[in-house]
């Protein structure tokens, strides 16, 4: 995969390796702003009230105030 | 990118190649996974904290600008309805997690409001009222307000301050009931947080002034919940500073 694309990054090796960059930190931010605040969401790391339902998504206190 | 060498020894082209072409594909596949896999612990454990750090930095600087201006109530004296969802409501200190440890708490407890700090649960009393002010917060992500809860004692204090008034709470066992100072429940166990906690009626009415924290427990799991509780010990007017301030908590 990683052959693949070096092959196809235009340039000679400085643009290939500019190009790299360039990839690597479009991928970071994709991941850092996208990808893992949708996964933690779905993950029970960030649970720390307590709920009468169990499941790992956000909790919502009833509207008489019981939480 | 070291491949080019065996590359360059495929050319003939025999029956092996497939074979290996598909190892060293997996190969990478799974170093990837590895790395994405530890891109999302720091993430999870460094990375939030800039978040929550923006925003309690936004919180604080509304908050003080509020109490600076003459025409807001102090929070404790509103009713538990009328406080937006959402907004700061008091800054929390805790000497024991040190001299600079503050945190502005906010109204809510959904995903979003913990992550922008301790947040208190909607409907539960206010600074200084009797009832259960009771407070959630991270332990490991979103700059972690409780990340030491664990190390709270029995006799430690909890300040909150508000636009008048500095409440000094104690963590100890709630005298004359059978609530303890510290306890480890399911994290279903919402008694904890009831007016009166730890009895089975949300209406009961209370006659204390308590405090509650929450968040998660063991560290770095969520399966069960650790709890503190303390009670109202003494409320201070400003511009006096509360004692549990100025002492020295490891003294």
């Amino acid at each position: 995969m990683y052959v693949w694309i070096w092959r196809r990054l235009p340039g000679g090796v400085p643009g290939k390796l500019l190009g790299c960059l360039v990839l690597l930190f479009a991928v970071l931010v994709l991941l850092f702003k996208l990808v893992f605040p949708w996964a933690e969401k779905r993950l029970p790391f960030n649970d720390v009230t307590v709920d009468p339902t169990t499941t790992t998504s956000t909790p919502t206190p009833s509207p008489s105030g019981s939480p | 990118m070291t491949d080019l060498a065996v590359e360059s020894r495929h050319a003939g082209g025999h029956s092996g190649d497939g074979l290996r072409m598909a190892a060293r594909g997996i190969g990478q596949l799974l170093i990837t996974a590895g790395v994405l896999i530890l891109l999302f612990v720091a993430y999870e454990l460094w990375g939030t904290g800039f978040y929550t750090q923006a925003q309690q930095h936004n919180l604080e600087t509304t908050i003080q600008h509020q109490w600076s201006g003459g025409s807001a109530p102090d929070v404790s004296t509103l009713s538990v309805d009328n406080v937006r969802l959402g907004t700061g409501i008091a800054v929390l200190f805790i000497p024991r997690l040190g001299r600079h440890y503050h945190f502005v708490v906010v109204e809510g407890t959904g995903f979003s409001d913990l992550q922008r700090g301790p947040g208190h649960y909607p409907g539960t009393a206010l600074p200084g009222q009797v009832g259960n002010f009771a407070v959630a917060g991270h332990r490991t992500t979103y700059l972690h307000p409780f990340k030491d809860i664990a190390n709270l004692r029995r006799g430690d204090y909890v300040v909150l301050e508000t636009k008048n008034h500095w409440f000094t709470y104690r963590i100890e066992d709630i005298p004359g009931t059978n609530i303890p100072w510290k306890e480890i429940v399911q994290p279903t166990a919402v008694q904890v947080a009831y007016p009166v906690p730890d009895q089975p009626d949300p209406g009961k009415t209370p006659t204390l002034k308590l405090l509650t924290f929450t968040s998660c427990h063991p560290e770095y799991s969520a399966r069960e919940r650790y709890v503190i509780h303390a009670m109202l010990v003494s409320d201070t007017l400003k511009p006096a500073l509360p004692p549990a301030l100025t002492t020295n908590p490891r003294g």
